[in-house]
C-alpha cells in the first residue's frame, strides 16, 4: 500500500452519490429516532419528551429479554450450526477432481433464490402437526406422536433449521471462496510429514481461511441479530408465548403495531450498540489475531 | 490412507455425504413444483404427485394449469412482473455504480474525512433498518417521493454494505501502481475509474449486481409501505397477498412463487461465475 | 503479500481489457441486467399512468366487501352531487402499516378507510384529539343513528366516550356441530345448555375406533393457538379484559374459571378439544374427515366454510353457544369492521353521506348476507325475508335469523390497542396451565382455579406495566 494519490477533488466526487443518498435516507432518519428515543408520541400532535424513560423500562422489561433470549438462541444456531455445515460442505467441493461440482455448488444455492413468503409457507408445511411432512415421517419411522407441536414448542430450532436451508450454500460460496487461498503444496507437505486430517485442518487450512472466516462469522453474527422477517411472516407475528419473538421484531411490533415510537427507537439504539460491541470486538480479535 | 484405491474411497464417502445434502435441499422445489399444479382439494392429498393408474403410477389427468391461468386471468401478474424487473434492474445498477465508486474512494485515494467515511460506512452495518421505517417513512413524504418508484430507488441506491464490499474489492484487485501509471499517461480521475478500476471490479460488480437484484426482487414489505397504487406493485407484493389472512390457496402461491423464481433463476445461471469470485474479493481482510 | 505475486498478471490482465473498452465493465449477466433496466425504464416511464385517478380514495381489505361496493359507487359517481371513488383492496397487514404510518407521521391516507378491529385499535393509543379518523358521534347522533344501529357493534369504535367509525357488522357466533356424525349417535342436542352439558352430551363421539388408544375425534377445535376464540369464549362469560371505561381487568374470577375451563378442555382428564385450526388446508381436511365434531363460528366464517369445505354441505348444523352457566349468555362476538374517515380527508361531509349510503342500504345489507353470510348491524333491515331463507349448507336452517335473533345480546368490547396484548398474555396463561396439567394430570379444579387466578395476576400486571408507561393512556393531557 504505497503511494496513494492526492488529488483534488476526485475522491469526493467518487463519493458524493453514496454520501447524498445515505445522508438523506440513513443518517436524517437515524438522526431523528435519537431524538424518538427520548419522547413518547403518538402521531405529530402528541409528543412529550421522558427523557430516558424508554431505556429504563427497556432494561426491566422482560419481553425484551425474552427477545434477546431468542435471538441469541438463533444466533448461536447460525454460527455453530450453519458455518460449520457451510465450511464442511465447501471442503468437500472443493476435493480436487470432484466431478459435478459446478452443479453442486448451483444446487446448494438455489433456495436464495426463492422469497421468504415460501419459506415460511414451505415450513409451516413441513413442521404442522399431524397433516405435517416431518411429523408423518417420524411417527411411521419411529413411532412419535402425530402431534407433536413443532411451531409452538420448538420455535427457535425450527427457524434455524428453515434458516438452515436458505442461507448454508450463500455462506458454503464464500468459504468456498476462503479455500482458494489454501496453498495445496502445504497440505501435502504435511500429509507427507504424517499429519492427519485433524492436524492438517488446524494446522493449514484454518489459519489459511482465518480472515474470511472471521468476516463470515462477523457478518452471521450481525444478520442474525437482525432476524426480522423470516419468523415475522411464519409466526404472523411472534408465536404463542412469544417463542418466536426476537428483537427487530420487538421493535417493529412497538413501532408499527403499538404505535409506539420512542420505544421502538429505544429498542432499536440497545441494538445497534450490542451489534457496534460485537463488531469491533471481532476487529480487535481479528487485529490481535494477526499481530 | 495409500495410492489411489483410498482417494477413490474418499471420493464416493464425499458424494455419500453431498448427494443427499443435494436432495435436501432440492427437494422443496420439487414440492414447489408439483404443488404448483395441484387443484387446492389435492394439496393435502400427496406429497408430490396424486397417485394413479396413469403413467409411472401417477394421476396425470388430476393436475392441473388451472393455478397459473388464474394467476395470469385474476390478478395482473405480467404488470407485476414487469415492475419488479424495472425495480430490480435500475436499482441493481445504480446501487452497484454508487457503491463502486464509493468504494473505490475510500481504498484508493488519501484525502481527509477517509477514516471517518470508512467508519461511517463500517458503522452503517450495524443500523437494523426497521428503526429508519417511520422517520424514513416521514423523509419519504416531505420529498414527495410515497407512491412512487423513486421512493423505492433512491434509499436503496446506496447500501453502506455494497461500499465497504466494493473497497475491500479495490484493496484486493486493483494496484495502486497501475493507477499512477495511468495518470502518468494523462488519463483523468473518471478514465481510470472506467477503464482500469471497473473491469479489475468486474467480479464484484456481478456478484453485487446479483445480490442487490435478488434482494430487492423478494422484498414486499418496502413496496407495500411505499407505493400505494396497485398497477405499480411488484410481484413480490402480490404474491405476499395471496397469503391471505383468512385462507391460504397454497396452489396459487405456489404457482406465483413459481413464475417469480424463473426470471432470478436465469440471472443466477449468467452471473454464477462472477458471483463466487465476486464474493472470494469482498470478504478478505 | 500475495499481491505483489499476482501484480504483473493483473496489469497485464487490465491492459488488454482496454481493447474491448467499456464492454469490460460489466460481465455479460451484468449487461443483461443493465439492459432489463433500460428496456423497462423506457416502458415503465414512457408508458405513463393509464389510470385516472379518482377523487374519493378508499382502502378496504376484502375482496368481497369491494365486490358489493363497485354497484354502489359506480350510481353514486354518476349522481350530480358525486365523486368518482378508486377502491384499492390491500392485504390486511398492508392496511395496518400503511395507516399508521399515515397517522404517525402525519402523512394524508386514504380518504376512507375501512379497518378491521385490530388495525383500528391502533389510531386509539394517544391522546382523544391525535386519533387519526374523524369523531363520528355527533353526526350519529343528529342522524338518529346511535339507536338504529345494533348498540354492541359500535364499541370497538368508541374511545372515551366518542365513536370513530361507522359499524359493518355485528358478528354474532354461534356453535357450528356436524349433524350427521351427531344425529347418527342419537344425541339430542336440545339438552345442552352449558357447556359441561356439551361435553357430557357429545362424550360418547369420541369413540376410539382403530385401538390406538386415542380418541378418533374430539369434541371441539379449540387449542392454546386460537387466540381468537380464546377471547371469543372469554367475551362470552362477560368481563373481558377491559371494563366498561376501558380499564384493565383480566384477573377475575369469571376469567380465572374460564381459562382453567379451557386448559382442561385441551389437557384435562376430559379432554375435549383438538388442534384443527381455521384458514387453513390441513385444518379444513380435518373438518371433512369429522376430527372434530364442533366449531365456534361467527357468521362471516360460515362463509369461508362454505367455500373452503363444499363437502361438509347439508352435514352441519348451527346451535346457540353452550353458556359457562345456567342462564348464561348464548353467543359473542368475533371479528368487526368498521368504515372510518380519517382526518386528513377533504370535504368530511360529503364523505359521511357516501358512508351512510354504503353501510345503512338494504341493498348493501342484502348483498353481505347473500354473498358474505354476514347479518347488518342496522336494525331496520332485520326484517328483510332473506334472513329466513333456509340455508342447505346448514341443513336447511334459517341461519340468519338465528344468528340476528342472538344479536342483542352480543357482548360490547373495548376499543383498546393494548387488548391484542393482553390477549396475548392470557393465552399465555392458557398455556402456563395447560403445561400444569401435563405435568401434574391429577390436579384438583380448585387449585387448577387458583393457579389460573395466579396466571392472570401475572398477565394482567405486564399489561398493566406497558400501559401505565404510555403517557397517553394514563389519560393526561400533556
Amino acid at each position: 500500500m504505497t503511494a496513494r494519490a492526492r488529488v483534488g477533488l476526485a475522491p469526493y466526487l467518487f463519493l458524493l452519490p453514496f454520501l447524498v443518498v445515505f445522508g438523506v435516507f440513513v443518517l436524517a432518519p437515524l438522526g431523528e429516532s435519537v431524538v424518538l428515543s427520548t419522547r413518547q408520541m403518538f402521531g405529530p400532535g402528541a409528543s412529550v419528551f421522558v427523557g430516558l424513560d424508554n431505556f429504563r423500562f427497556l432494561l426491566h422489561d422482560p419481553l425484551f429479554y425474552k427477545a434477546v433470549r431468542n435471538t441469541l438462541v438463533f444466533t448461536a444456531g447460525s454460527v455453530f450450526i450453519q458455518l460449520p455445515l457451510a465450511l464442511g460442505l465447501a471442503m468437500l467441493l472443493n476435493r480436487p477432481g470432484l466431478r459435478g461440482r459446478y452443479v453442486l455448488r448451483l444446487v446448494f444455492f438455489s433456495p436464495q433464490l426463492v422469497g421468504l413468503v415460501f419459506l415460511a409457507v414451505m415450513t409451516s408445511v413441513i413442521f404442522q402437526k399431524r397433516t405435517g411432512v416431518l411429523n408423518q415421517a417420524l411417527h411411521a419411522l419411529v413411532g412419535v406422536s402425530l402431534d407433536y407441536p413443532w411451531l409452538e414448542r420448538q420455535i427457535m430450532p425450527t427457524l434455524i433449521l428453515a434458516a438452515l436451508w436458505m442461507y448454508v450454500g450463500f455462506n458454503m460460496i464464500y468459504f468456498l471462496a476462503a479455500l482458494q487461498n489454501v496453498d495445496r503444496e502445504l497440505t501435502e507437505a504435511a500429509s507427507i510429514d504424517g499429519a492427519g486430517p485433524g492436524r492438517r485442518f488446524l494446522a493449514v487450512t484454518l489459519p489459511a481461511i482465518a480472515p474470511v472466516g472471521g468476516f463470515v462469522v462477523l457478518l452471521s453474527i450481525l444478520g442474525s441479530l437482525q432476524l426480522f422477517e423470516l419468523p415475522y411472516i411464519l409466526l404472523t407475528g411472534s408465536g404463542p408465548d412469544n417463542k418466536g419473538l426476537t428483537i427487530v421484531t420487538y421493535l417493529y411490533q412497538s413501532g408499527f403495531e403499538t404505535g409506539d415510537l420512542g420505544y421502538a427507537s429505544a429498542i432499536g439504539w440497545v441494538l445497534a450498540i450490542l451489534l457496534a460491541a460485537l463488531a469491533v470486538g471481532q476487529r480487535l480479535l481479528a487485529r490481535e489475531a494477526r499481530a | 490412507m495409500s495410492g489411489r484405491r483410498g482417494r477413490r474411497w474418499v471420493h464416493l464417502l464425499t458424494y455419500a455425504v453431498l448427494a443427499p445434502a443435494a436432495v435436501v435441499t432440492l427437494v422443496p422445489f420439487a414440492w414447489l413444483l408439483t404443488s404448483a399444479f395441484k387443484a387446492p382439494q389435492e394439496f393435502f392429498g400427496s406429497m408430490f404427485l396424486p397417485r394413479g393408474d396413469g403413467f409411472l403410477g401417477v394421476a396425470w389427468d388430476r393436475l392441473t394449469t388451472g393455478n397459473l391461468t388464474r394467476l395470469f386471468r385474476e390478478l395482473s401478474i405480467g404488470r407485476a412482473m414487469l415492475n419488479s424487473l424495472f425495480l430490480s434492474s435500475v436499482t441493481s445498477v445504480l446501487a452497484t455504480l454508487c457503491c463502486a465508486a464509493g468504494g473505490y474512494a475510500l481504498a484508493m485515494y488519501r484525502f481527509r474525512g477517509r477514516r471517518v467515511l470508512t467508519w461511517v460506512v463500517l458503522g452503517a452495518l450495524i443500523v437494523p433498518p426497521p428503526l429508519l421505517l417511520a422517520p424514513g417513512y416521514q423523509v419519504l413524504y416531505r420529498l414527495g417521493l410515497l407512491d412512487t418508484y423513486s421512493g423505492l430507488i433512491l434509499p436503496a441506491m446506496a447500501p453502506a454494505f455494497g461500499v465497504f464490499l466494493f473497497r475491500q474489492a479495490s484493496l484486493q484487485s486493483v494496484p495502486p501502481q497501475l493507477l499512477e501509471a495511468g495518470r502518468l499517461d494523462g488519463c483523468s480521475e473518471a478514465g481510470l475509474f472506467g477503464r482500469i478500476a471497473l473491469p479489475l471490479l468486474r467480479p464484484m460488480t456481478g456478484a453485487f449486481l446479483l445480490i442487490t437484484f435478488l434482494g430487492v426482487w423478494n422484498n414486499f414489505i418496502g413496496p407495500q409501505i411505499v407505493l400505494q397504487s396497485p398497477e405499480k406493485q411488484p410481484l413480490a407484493v402480490a404474491i405476499a397477498q395471496l397469503k391471505g389472512v383468512y385462507y391460504e390457496d397454497y396452489g396459487l402461491l405456489m404457482a406465483g412463487t413459481l413464475v417469480s423464481i424463473a426470471p432470478v433463476a436465469g440471472l443466477f445461471l449468467l452471473l454464477q461465475k462472477d458471483f463466487v469470485s465476486g464474493l472470494t474479493l469482498g470478504a478478505v481482510k | 503479500m500475495a499481491q505483489d505475486r499476482e501484480q504483473p498478471i493483473a496489469v497485464a490482465r487490465a491492459f488488454a481489457l482496454r481493447w474491448p473498452g467499456w464492454l469490460a465493465w460489466l460481465s455479460p449477466g451484468g449487461w443483461v441486467i443493465a439492459a432489463i433496466a433500460v428496456g423497462t425504464t423506457v416502458v415503465v416511464v414512457g408508458g405513463g399512468s393509464a389510470r385516472p385517478s379518482g377523487e374519493v380514495r378508499m382502502w378496504t381489505f376484502a375482496p368481497p366487501h369491494a365486490r358489493m361496493y363497485e354497484p354502489l359507487l359506480e350510481q353514486w359517481a354518476s349522481e350530480p352531487d358525486g365523486r368518482r371513488v378508486d377502491l384499492e383492496v390491500l392485504s390486511l397487514p398492508a392496511l395496518e402499516r400503511r395507516m399508521l404510518g399515515g397517522f404517525l407521521s402525519g402523512v394524508p391516507v386514504a380518504d376512507l378507510i375501512e379497518a378491521e378491529r385490530r388495525v383500528a385499535s391502533r389510531a386509539f393509543a394517544g391522546p382523544l384529539d391525535a386519533v387519526g379518523f374523524l369523531d363520528l358521534t355527533d353526526r350519529l347522533r343528529e342522524d338518529g343513528l346511535l339507536d338504529a344501529i345494533n348498540p354492541a357493534s359500535f364499541s370497538p369504535w368508541t374511545f372515551r366516550g366518542r365513536i370513530f367509525g361507522l359499524p359493518h357488522d355485528v358478528h354474532p357466533v354461534m356453535l357450528c356441530y356436524r349433524a350427521d356424525l351427531v344425529e347418527a349417535a342419537g344425541i339430542d342436542v336440545s339438552t345442552i345448555e352449558t357447556w359441561d352439558d356439551f361435553a357430557r352430551v357429545m362424550r360418547p363421539l369420541m369413540a376410539d375406533g382403530d385401538g390406538d388408544g386415542e380418541p378418533d375425534r374430539y369434541l371441539i377445535a379449540f387449542w392454546t393457538t386460537f387466540p381468537d376464540q380464546l377471547e371469543a369464549l372469554i367475551l362470552q362469560a362477560g368481563d373481558g379484559f377491559f371494563d366498561e371505561e376501558d380499564h384493565l381487568r383480566i384477573a377475575t374470577p369469571t376469567n380465572a374459571r374460564v381459562v382453567a375451563s379451557l386448559a382442561g378442555w385441551i389437557a384435562g382428564p376430559g379432554r375435549i378439544a383438538a388442534d384443527v385450526p381455521e384458514f387453513n388446508a390441513a385444518g379444513n381436511k380435518q373438518k371433512i374427515d369429522g376430527y372434530v365434531v364442533a366449531a365456534i363460528m361467527p357468521d362471516w366464517l360460515s362463509n369461508i366454510w362454505r367455500q373452503q369445505m363444499p363437502e361438509l354441505a347439508g352435514k352441519l348444523k348451527l346451535m346457540p353457544l353452550p353458556a359457562w352457566e345456567p342462564g348464561g349468555r348464548r353467543t359473542s362476538v368475533w371479528g368487526g369492521t368498521m368504515l372510518g374517515i380519517p382526518r386528513t380527508a377533504e370535504d368530511p361531509d360529503r364523505l359521511w353521506e357516501l358512508a351512510k349510503r354504503l353501510y345503512l342500504s338494504p341493498e348493501l345489507s342484502r348483498a353481505l348476507y347473500e354473498e358474505g353470510d354476514i347479518v347488518t348491524p342496522v336494525k331496520a333491515n332485520w326484517s328483510d325475508p332473506i334472513y329466513d331463507r333456509p340455508d342447505p349448507y346448514f341443513s336447511g336452517q334459517a341461519k340468519g335469523r338465528m344468528y340476528l335473533d342472538l344479536a342483542p345480546q352480543v357482548p360490547r368490547r373495548t376499543s383498546s390497542p393494548f387488548n391484542t396484548m393482553a390477549m396475548q398474555r392470557v393465552q399465555d396463561a392458557l398455556v402456563g396451565l395447560v403445561e400444569l396439567l401435563r405435568d401434574r394430570p391429577g390436579t384438583d379444579r380448585a387449585t387448577l382455579e387458583s393457579r389460573a387466578m395466579d396466571l392472570l395476576r401475572v398477565a394482567e400486571a405486564d399489561v398493566r406495566s406497558r400501559m401505565d408507561r404510555n403517557v397517553f393512556a394514563r389519560g393526561e393531557t400533556p
